[in-house]
């Protein structure tokens, strides 16, 4: 059965206010542990997943390009050695536009890493402040061309809409700049205020204000009018791209076929279990390197459990589920709502009822 | 038994915090009733612990035994509730006493609750011993507070005794002087036995005990009695008195004051103000004057919030209803809250303590829709009795609706009086007098629907006198008043629960508040939710609840589903606590906040 790796390198730069990631800045002199240990980690799992073909690996983070070319193209051979990696497998990296340049964007080409996922947030610069990210529009800019000039064919650019001070008129301007730098794929992301995060105590403060669901509604529906119209096609709640560049990786957990995951904090799946690492790095190195098992939880998923993540995944992506699962009372008011259609003998959410799916799940789960 | 000439029964009246309890402490421990090394605080308040076998409530009435001039008196002191949600029980304690002492804070002066459990004394004939107490405190006005208490009983200042319960000065003179100025009961050991119930209590080994005092005739263990308002049979198991502990005793002759085991399970066969007589020939024909049957006067629906807990409510009112005779109840339906109870209360403090109790001590949560006075509306010769909002008939089909009124008594001081008549103003107040207790006291009297009390008038009226101005009322009859019913409808669906009958004047505010409030409190739904609110078929109030745009999560990273079907699994538990109406889903919270009545109740004592 094809799975995919998915490699977790907590690093980052700086933290930014929003992310609750299992992510670090100043632990940069764990690196070379942490390199070794992700490597051991893929040794001891191997064996277990030898009957699986690995059609996509995943680097993201954290930022993974805070490690080092030579480390990045050693794990990925070290993955190639260690499981069944098919020769067409999708293998993407997560890149921060300020830690890479032309060279180290050719290095990682050169290494393997032919799909490069760049964390461009906006084009507006108030915005990005507010995110507190580091890099400007411009790096985002110079990053893309420098990556197109290397050789990238399959490039994804990540943006987050709604944060404090964009109005739909900058959400408009950021995607025409998204979409002027033609990235094969394009993930345009809600901003969502976690409780654990510097940004959620401050909304808990009341020192500044969430975001407001129905803005971000409004932003929702124009960037599925602009990306249309650019030729991207929607094809998952969060995600547009062009035919043939829908990321096989991600689609891999929608599709609920099994991935494992290495490094701290990271997820696995596999018949009908779920599993996780540690997410300290810290603890991560301790047991990995005390050769013990870096699990730090997992659950069996009881048949309501897998029922119930199905739907959520399968409503997720525009496959939908079967008219025959649920009743057609049930579904009904959804249909004249406007929140669902249903083609092929399949329910598959409009773009407003997108926008509604926790009500959608919940309804059609049962 | 002892001689009536050496009997003497008293209360002691005051207001909450005037230190009627630490007074107490001091009489049991100059009575020698309490040995030294078991005396504690609060004594008296604090005699309702669990103990196996023996009586385990409160000690209603307590017997003091005191020498002087020779003589050894007995000196029953008994107990009367402060609060006037218990005006009736007050007045059969009083009746079971020749005197009381009228005790007022010498640093705070005379309170509503005071004056009205006063007047109740002196109509029932009580000899009444003004004492000031607390004359330690640096602030004591000794003695502008004893000429205002003088003036109000009508007498000199001088007779107003000063004590400290907390030295003890003053405390013996007050003994002497209740022995020297309350009369000895009346009362003779060859009439047929009548004594007056004028407490009772539950215990759980052994049932109702009834808290008598023997008018007439003789109260004997294993006697066969006969109550006369009940119209019951039953034996005395056990008579005895509080001394403090419960002490059996064989028989409880004319004046005595005491306990009664009656071996009965059930609360409501003992009547407060019953008579109790002998069976067969030796019995009295005509019972002591004044009993009534306890009558609610606020209703409030309770409804469980887990709708499976129906059952465990009904088995906890049952209990309650076991040493509370004043709780009435009956099954209730409502479209919007279930299955629950309509329930009757002598006040809002009552309805208070049921509640708080029904879920302390039974566990339970509860929606409890917004009191209500009871309506008699009046079509013809017909009078129809409506305990629930939702059962008033609409405008046109009736020729007119009554609601109750209370004469309200309020004491305040002078600087707030303004503040105060504007209160009762907007209450739909009708002023009876006004005096002047003092240069900067004055005691109001106002004709109130008892629907503008139960409805935060307690709080307003603190918070407009700081805190100062005290209140009492007493039930005064019903009134023909131009009162509406005001329906909430949501979605179209009209929600039974937050129906209510207000002034015509008021509805079109009252209508308004509530879509405002129901605004704030009714989370968005996947369509626009009109909030209205109706009298008969006219809208007098909308707002909108505007269709919710976005519900999802934005982004499934990096394989952790977990958490995502965690998130949606608590979204669908908070579904499954809302109650439907039509269409609608409305959370507990909803229902609870927008029947708050925004006050603590009148006064504990």
């Amino acid at each position: 059965m094809s799975a995919g790796i998915y490699v977790h390198v907590p690093f980052c730069l700086t933290r930014c206010g929003y992310c609750d990631f299992n992510a670090y800045a100043g632990l940069d002199h764990l690196r070379p542990r942490y390199v070794r240990a992700l490597m051991e980690e893929a040794s001891l799992a191997a064996p277990a997943w030898r009957d699986e073909e690995v059609v996509s690996v995943f680097l993201g983070g954290g930022t993974p390009t805070t490690l080092g070319t030579a480390d990045l193209a050693g794990l990925l051979e070290h993955l190639r050695d260690r499981f069944h990696v098919a020769p067409d497998a999708e293998v993407t990296i997560e890149a921060n536009p300020d830690t890479v340049d032309a060279s180290k964007l050719e290095a990682l080409l050169g290494a393997g890493f032919e799909r490069l996922s760049m964390g461009a947030q906006s084009f507006d610069l108030a915005v990005l402040a507010s995110l507190e990210r580091v890099h400007g529009p411009d790096s985002v800019r110079r990053a893309m061309a420098a990556a197109r000039r290397v050789g990238f064919a399959n490039v994804s650019l990540d943006l987050i809409y709604g944060a404090q001070g964009e109005t739909v008129a900058s959400w408009e301007r950021t995607l025409r700049e998204a979409i002027a730098l033609e990235p094969e794929h394009v993930s345009a992301y809600a901003l969502t205020v976690e409780a654990a995060t510097p940004l959620g105590r401050q909304v808990a403060l009341g020192v500044r204000s969430a975001p407001d669901p129905d803005v971000q509604a409004q932003m929702f529906e124009v960037a599925c009018v602009s990306l249309a119209e650019a030729g991207y096609r929607h094809y998952e709640v969060s995600n547009w791209a062009r035919p043939g560049f829908e990321c096989r990786h991600n689609l891999g957990y929608w599709e609920r076929r099994p991935y494992l995951g290495l490094g701290a904090g990271a997820h696995s799946y596999r018949d009908d279990r779920r599993w996780w690492n540690v997410r300290p790095p810290e603890e991560y190195l301790r047991r990995v390197g005390s050769g013990a098992s870096a699990v730090g939880g997992e659950e069996r998923l009881e048949p309501a459990d897998a029922h119930l993540e199905e739907i959520l995944l399968r409503l997720r992506i525009l496959e939908g589920i079967p008219s025959s699962w649920v009743e057609p009372r049930t579904v009904e008011p959804f249909i004249d709502g406007g929140l669902l259609r249903e083609t092929d003998g399949a329910l598959v959410p409009t773009e407003r009822g997108m926008l509604l799916l926790n009500e959608l799940v919940l309804a059609l789960a049962g | 038994m002892t001689d009536t000439t050496r009997i003497r029964n008293f209360c002691i009246i005051a207001h909450i915090d005037h230190g009627k309890s630490t007074l107490a402490d001091r009489l049991l421990e100059l009575t020698h009733a309490v040995a030294d090394r078991d005396m504690r605080e609060q004594y008296l308040d604090k005699m309702d612990l669990e103990r196996e076998r023996g009586i385990t409530i409160k000690a209603q009435a307590v017997r003091l035994s005191h020498d002087a001039g020779g003589i050894a008196y007995e000196l029953n002191l008994i107990d009367t509730p402060g609060h006037v949600d218990f005006t009736y029980e007050v007045s059969r304690s009083l009746a079971a006493c020749e005197g009381a002492v009228l005790l007022v804070d010498a640093a705070q002066g005379v309170e509503a609750q005071t004056l009205a459990n006063y007047h109740l004394a002196r109509d029932a004939g009580l000899v009444i011993v003004p004492a000031l107490n607390k004359i330690d405190l640096p602030q004591a006005d000794v003695e502008g507070t004893a000429r205002d208490l003088a003036e109000l009983v009508g007498c000199d200042p001088s007779e107003v005794l000063a004590v400290s319960g907390k030295t003890g000065e003053g405390v013996l003179e007050l003994l002497e002087t209740v022995i020297a100025k309350v009369p000895a009961p009346e009362g003779s050991t060859s009439d047929p036995l009548r004594a007056l119930i004028f407490d009772s209590s539950f215990d759980t080994y052994r049932g109702v005990i009834a808290y008598v005092r023997v008018k007439d005739g003789v109260l004997r263990t294993r006697g066969r009695l006969h109550a006369m308002a009940a119209s019951m049979d039953w034996e005395a198991e056990e008579t005895g008195v509080f001394a403090p502990e419960a002490t059996p005793i064989p028989e409880l002759g004319p004046g005595e004051v005491g306990y009664l085991v009656t071996g009965l399970k059930d609360v409501h066969l003992v009547k407060v103000g019953d008579t109790i007589t002998d069976q067969g020939r030796d019995r009295a024909h005509e019972p002591l004057p004044g009993y009534r049957e306890p009558r609610p006067m606020v209703w409030s629906g309770l409804f469980p919030a887990e709708g499976g807990d129906y059952g465990a409510l009904r088995d906890a009112l049952d209990k309650l209803k076991l040493n509370d005779a004043a709780l009435v109840f009956e099954p209730e339906t409502s479209t919007a809250l279930g299955f629950g109870f309509r329930c009757g209360f002598l006040g809002l403090l009552h309805m208070d303590i049921v509640k708080e109790r029904l879920e302390r001590e039974f566990g339970l949560e509860l929606i409890a829709t917004a009191p209500n006075v009871e309506f008699h509306v009046v079509r013809g010769d017909e009078t129809l009795v409506v305990h629930n909002p939702s059962e008033m008939p609409h405008p046109g089909t009736y020729d007119r609706v009554e609601e109750p009124i209370v004469l309200a008594t309020i004491i305040t001081p002078s600087d707030y009086l303004g503040a105060v008549l504007e209160l009762c103003q907007s209450r739909r107040g009708e002023m009876v007098d006004m005096k002047y207790l003092s240069t900067t006291r004055v005691e109001v009297h106002y004709l109130l629907p008892l629907a503008e009390i139960i409805f935060d008038f307690f709080d307003q009226l603190k918070s407009r006198t700081r805190g100062y101005a005290s209140l009492d009322y007493e039930p005064w009859g019903y009134q023909g008043s131009a009162l509406v019913r005001v329906d909430v409808l949501l979605h179209g669906e009209p929600v039974d629960a937050f129906s209510s009958v207000v002034h015509r004047d008021k509805a079109y505010p009252y209508g308004r508040s509530m879509v405002e409030r129901l605004k704030e409190l009714i989370p968005r739904q996947l369509f626009d939710v009109a909030i209205q609110a109706s009298i008969g078929s006219r809208i007098v109030a909308r707002e909108t609840v505007k269709a919710k745009r976005k519900d999802v999560l934005a982004k499934c990273y990096g394989g952790d589903i977990t958490r995502k079907r965690k998130l949606l699994e608590q979204q669908k538990k908070g579904k499954a606590r809302m109650r439907r109406v039509g269409r609608v889903d409305v959370p507990q919270e909803a229902f609870i906040a927008a029947l708050r009545v925004d006050q603590r109740t009148v006064e504990r004592s």
